[in-house]
């Protein structure tokens, strides 16, 4: 099951390239990504082994996504050098965590500093 | 020795305090001392993986003191030093010499920085450091560091032009080759840990008690385990400057509406949990100010390289009066003061303008990016700046008439500023608004020349227990000169690394 779901998300990671999604209700109060929606079905187990309560490390990001390196930002960027997937700060030092959430939308790190350049994600 | 002794007060509350907030697990509150506690065992833990901790892990790990563990709190690595700005310090280096500068030396960074220091800095430990400036360059380039090109340069408080300058201008241009370097060679980091305590039996830090998966800022997320360090503890956790409460009480003349230039983890937890056992922290209300910062960007920004050419071609003033109310030119802690002084009635900052031509600077990268990222606007004349800002109009096109009548005479009959680099102000300007942002702590934790953190009550080293970086105090002494930051940090790596070394 797992295999299957991580090439469909791979197969739809190519057709949206990667966007996890504008945030949707998945059920009750809990908030989701709408390109995760498929995860859903099994659960919480696929991002949060073992119990809804576990820390989310970045290897659920990882498994369907790959590296942060790897991964293309297709929205338009401030300007080539605010590309947050290679960036002069961070790099490959960064949890996917720093800049995406997936029950809420959160700034992402660098807009500590550049206010101008990054929305709430 | 009546603040020694304050300080252990305050070390041991802290102690208390934070038993009190946290949940601890069975196992690891009931027996600090029972090795059957722990949760894991490694060789060697670091805390922050800023250029402290960066450079000591990959230096512990070439020293083959086996098993690496780099513990960061955020969900980055390289703490402050992955957004500062890139400037280091090298006495000697290749560009320096290909410029014909022969006569630069480690002594003559040592006398520079005991002159900042005003008899409070360690000449010992500033020695060390100096004296290791090239291995910690040569690691640098090893690990695909990637510097400016023939860019060396005199900055403020150096006899030399010493200071060469990260490819971007960031320290991330450094923490994130040594990161990757540290990964090769088999580091470990984690992110998203939170040191909670540090576990001492005797004279001896055995481990830490760290909250796992914690989310900054939320103290409830997380849970607490144990890990023991076999041969050292070293703490690199950066400055404090982002802790209000305790810039407050460490140094109350502190404005609290002074913003920061650091990033937000700065706050200083991991060095109280180091007094509450036992470690001594010294100078610590000795706390660096830049009067350069603009309340509209986060962190050091970019306020300080437009206010390079503000403060020289063009002037301040209040948007309370309209006028000019300080030297543009004057010294660093003049200025906070007067800038400070401006605030409506009810307290609140009111923060003061600087303005100079648009026209002599359309093209330079310090006017395109300010005015890029909104924190500089461009106007188009006195009209539109007193409505944009809430200025009064007629009391500031008094103030800029008489100052370029003062321009043209070469001197400022109303502050006495140096006006050899004045320009005479013409519309459209370049306008920005200024705050003073806290910049670095020199205090800290007290080590010796090793690094060796000293016991408060003994003045002898706590075995096991190692600090480097800003989390230290009484190297710099009451001022740190700029690039002087990356230098220690990097260096103490070396040098921590031979001290376990021996040791073990």
């Amino acid at each position: 099951m797992k295999k299957l779901i991580m090439s469909l998300a791979l197969a739809l990671a190519m057709v949206v390239t990667a966007q996890a999604g504008d945030l949707v209700t998945i059920k009750g109060n809990t908030e989701g990504r709408s390109y995760h929606k498929s995860l859903y079905e099994e659960g919480c187990n696929y991002c949060h082994p073992g119990s809804p309560k576990k820390q989310v490390t970045d290897a659920a990001c990882v498994d369907c996504h790959g590296q942060i390196n790897d991964i293309e930002i297709t929205k338009h960027l401030k300007m080539p050098e605010a590309n947050p997937h290679k960036s002069v700060h961070y790099n490959q030092g960064a949890s996917c965590l720093a800049c995406h959430a997936e029950h809420t939308r959160k700034a992402p790190v660098c807009s500590e500093c550049h206010r101008t350049w990054f929305d709430k994600m | 020795m009546q603040s020694r002794r304050k300080f252990l007060k305050l070390g041991a509350g802290a102690a208390i305090g934070g038993l009190a907030v946290a949940s601890l697990p069975k196992t690891a509150a009931a027996h600090p001392s029972d090795e059957t506690a722990w949760d894991e065992t490694v060789d060697v833990i670091v805390i922050g993986s800023g250029f402290a901790g960066l450079s000591a892990a990959l230096n512990a790990k070439r020293k083959k003191l086996g098993s690496i563990l780099v513990l960061e709190k955020m969900q980055v690595i390289g703490g402050n030093s992955a957004i500062n700005g890139g400037w280091f310090a090298v006495p000697k280096n290749p560009i320096q010499l290909s410029q014909g500068i022969l006569d630069d030396s480690p002594e003559e960074l040592v006398n520079d920085q005991m002159i900042a220091g005003r008899g409070m800095a360690n000449k010992e430990i500033l020695t060390k450091v100096a004296n290791r400036a090239l291995d910690a360059y040569q690691m640098c380039i090893d690990a695909g560091v990637e510097f400016r090109k023939d860019f060396n340069i005199q900055v403020g408080g150096h006899n030399k032009a010493r200071a060469i300058r990260t490819k971007h201008g960031t320290g991330g241009d450094i923490t994130t080759k040594l990161y990757e370097a540290g990964r090769r060679e088999g580091v470990e980091y984690r992110l998203q840990h939170y040191i909670e305590d540090f576990v001492r039996v005797g004279d001896k830090i055995e481990g830490v008690v760290v909250r796992r998966g914690y989310r900054f800022p939320d103290q409830g997320t997380g849970e607490l385990v144990r890990i023991k360090a076999n041969k050292a503890v070293i703490c690199a956790s950066g400055g404090f400057a982002r802790d209000m409460k305790l810039r407050a009480v460490v140094d109350p003349s502190l404005d609290p509406t002074l913003d920061c230039t650091n990033h937000l983890g700065a706050t200083g937890e991991v060095m109280l949990s180091a007094a509450a056992n036992g470690a001594l922290p010294i100078h610590l209300n000795m706390i660096q100010t830049g009067h350069w910062g603009s309340p509209d960007e986060g962190g050091f920004g970019w306020s300080n390289a437009l206010l390079s050419i503000g403060w020289h071609e063009g002037i301040s003033v209040s948007v309370l009066s309209g006028k000019r109310y300080m030297d543009e030119r004057t010294d660093r802690l003049t200025a906070s003061t007067a800038i400070m002084n401006n605030r409506y009635s009810d307290g609140s900052p009111a923060y003061p303008l600087v303005f100079f031509n648009y026209n002599d600077h359309p093209d330079d990268d310090r006017v395109v990016r300010a005015l890029r990222d909104e924190m500089a606007w461009k106007v188009d004349s006195l009209e539109q700046l007193a409505s944009k800002f809430n200025v009064p109009l007629d009391a500031l096109k008094k103030t800029v008439k008489e100052y370029n009548e003062h321009v043209a005479q070469g001197t400022d009959p109303d502050f006495g500023r140096k006006m050899d680099t004045a320009k005479v102000l013409k519309a459209p300007f370049v306008v920005s608004r200024i705050w003073p942002k806290v910049h670095y702590c020199m205090g800290g934790l007290k080590t010796d020349a090793d690094g060796r953190v000293l016991d408060a009550r003994t003045m002898s080293p706590i075995k096991n227990f190692y600090a480097a970086g800003e989390v230290t105090g009484g190297v710099h002494g009451q001022t740190r000169l700029s690039s002087c930051s990356c230098l220690e940090t990097l260096t103490m790596g070396f040098i921590i690394s031979e001290a376990i070394k021996a040791n073990a």
